[in-house]
């Protein structure tokens, strides 16, 4: 594939309102590139792995910023910095787990002009699917990464269909952890997505990673206060300790009441196409204790059911090891 | 308009991608114009007597065929459901209900098969000269296939059988419960199967949608029924059918 130092030729919009923006995504469709802080947008472009007519950068439109307090909860704009949110009281108050997967999102200079909504929505790394070549995901026929050749040490454990490729996204597994809602606009109207259904696996949306659709923009994210002051857990294991994406993330939110744990949300990032969420480890860990002895005993429910590739054994104990250390008291 | 799609392979050669997916919308365009114009035309004509169904009942069908063309029917219909459904924008998780039905439509057309070789008539299938004259006189009647049903019968089964052998090859392509894909075939090779697997289909949803039409025709009812309860009347096959080529039995 050829490299190229400069960018295409593509239009730029810069729409201040989001009823322009709405309309621009609706007129262009999967013709239009939905820009916020542009992290993940130049390389597809400078590579030519991806050829759209046009840019919308959303990063003009204050509707799309901000983080708000609500009836339930706290909302966050989707155009609103990682920076901001790592900052923001409110969010290191009541909802740390998101302000922790954030500040481990990138290095700090991507976190000052990488959004919310970018982070959430960013396309798989499979290097294979970056490369341009035509893989499923790029609507080909096979899967260059699960093959007796395939380099898939950093690919899927659960959860594939036919394309192996994982989210990268780091909240991404804190939003369905806390049980965040999705708010999207289109110029048909609003409508509202649990997280937990807004990450599309391959199965079912084999060319994208959201239910978002073309003329889509994610507008915000809700966090209820269902969850707010809670005990949360994150962490993040990568090959460097900045500027590199998770191998895998385990992202946990635990109501914790005399030591006893009530309800919870363990979800693991880097081993699926969506954040996976540890359903058998939520329910052995309800009722029981923290401490190291309960997360001797939820470790191995972990990576049930995990269909290894040829490079990729290695996230099980990883999986594993992440829940033991989330249930230290 | 192309028919087929093409893509760069991994070391950067062009190869076959598939089917070109716009042939969907001319296929269905066609069918319906063929339906249309069809449709129109056997109403202007003078329209025959209508046989009637009382009197003796004769077996057309037994049940294990009656069964048969309807399992068969409804594994087709899953599959160009399952199969057509993702390709024009309407996403669901396809995959595992489209080969379980593609096992269901190769356990019955391998049945079928079996069947029609050692159990059925095969020669009431096919197509002799004496069958091309059907269209042009009217005094040529079939025996118990006319020549449109055996044509019908040729077309599906060429077709099924190249949907079966191409799927049964992507089959492989894919994890189940009994295998871990393999990805052993070729990009060039793929291409080509996902090419005749793309084509055969596009083929069947013009084939399927004349069968189904010719079953609700009004004059060809008796023919649905028969396929359902197994019977036609003497009156219908004396109207439709050359006694002496086919003389079916008094036991429906």
């Amino acid at each position: 594939m050829a490299s190229f130092d400069v960018m295409p030729n593509v239009q730029l919009y810069q729409p201040a309102e989001l009823d322009d923006a709405l309309e621009l995504a609706d007129r262009l469709g999967e013709q239009g590139w939905l820009l916020g802080g542009g992290q993940d947008t130049y390389g597809w472009l400078k590579d030519r792995a991806k050829n759209p007519q046009a840019m919308i950068d959303l990063n003009g439109i204050e509707a799309l910023k901000g983080i708000r307090e609500t009836a339930d909860g706290i909302e966050i704009g989707a155009a609103t910095t990682l920076r901001d949110i790592i900052r923001n009281p409110l969010l290191k108050e009541r909802y740390r787990l998101l302000v922790d997967a954030a500040s481990r999102v990138a290095s700090p200079q991507i976190r000052n002009v990488g959004t919310l909504g970018g982070n959430l929505v960013q396309d798989t790394r499979c290097w294979y699917y970056r490369r341009g070549l035509s893989c499923y995901r790029a609507g080909g026929n096979l899967c260059y990464a699960d093959s007796p050749e395939g380099m898939n040490r950093e690919h899927a454990l659960f959860g594939a269909s036919r394309c192996v490729a994982v989210s990268p996204s780091d909240t991404a597994t804190a939003m369905v952890a806390l049980d965040a809602t999705m708010v999207i606009n289109s110029v048909d109207g609003e409508r509202t997505v649990p997280a937990s259904k807004f990450f599309a696996g391959p199965a079912t949306h084999i060319t994208r990673m959201t239910s978002l659709e073309p003329g889509e923009i994610l507008a915000a994210v809700r966090l209820p206060s269902k969850w707010a002051g809670k005990r949360f857990y994150f962490e993040k294991v990568a090959d460097r300790n900045v500027w590199d994406f998770a191998l895998v993330s385990i992202a946990v939110a635990m109501d914790v009441s005399d030591n006893v744990i009530g309800e919870c949300r363990f979800v693991c990032g880097g081993v699926a196409a969506v954040p996976y969420r540890l359903n058998k480890v939520e329910q052995a860990a309800r009722g029981q204790s923290l401490g190291d002895a309960t997360g001797d005993k939820l470790a191995p429910l972990a990576a049930q059911g995990a269909r290894p590739l040829n490079y990729n054994h290695f996230k099980m104990p990883l999986m594993e090891n992440l829940v033991r250390r989330a249930m230290r008291g | 308009m192309d028919i087929a799609t093409f893509k760069n392979d991994v070391w950067g050669r062009e190869v076959l991608l598939g089917v070109s997916w716009d042939l969907l919308w001319v296929i269905l365009i066609v069918s319906f114009l063929f339906i249309a114009v069809h449709a129109v035309y056997k109403a202007a004509r003078k329209k025959p007597r209508k046989p009637s169904s009382d009197g003796p009942r004769l077996k057309r069908h037994d049940g294990i065929d009656r069964l048969f063309h309807w399992v068969m029917a409804a594994s087709i219909f899953v599959l160009l459901i399952t199969g057509i459904l993702p390709i024009i924008g309407i996403e669901f998780s396809w995959l595992t209900i489209h080969w379980v039905a593609g096992i269901v439509l190769t356990v019955v057309v391998v049945f079928h098969i079996v069947r029609s070789l050692f159990w059925q008539d095969l020669k009431s299938m096919w197509i002799s000269p004496r069958d091309l004259k059907e269209p042009f006189d009217d005094t040529v009647k079939p025996g118990k296939y006319s020549l449109a049903q055996k044509c019908m019968h040729l077309g599906v089964t060429v077709l099924t059988l190249a949907v079966i052998a191409t799927g049964i090859g992507l089959f492989a392509m894919i994890d189940t419960p009994w295998w871990n894909r393999t990805n052993s075939l070729s990009e060039a090779t793929l291409g080509w199967l996902f090419f005749i697997h793309g084509l055969s289909t596009l083929l069947l949803v013009a084939t399927i949608s004349l069968h189904v039409y010719f079953g609700v025709r009004p004059e060809k009812l008796f023919y649905l029924r028969s396929m359902l309860k197994g019977w036609v009347s003497r009156d219908e096959l004396d109207a439709n059918h050359d006694a002496s080529r086919w003389s079916p039995d008094e036991s429906a």
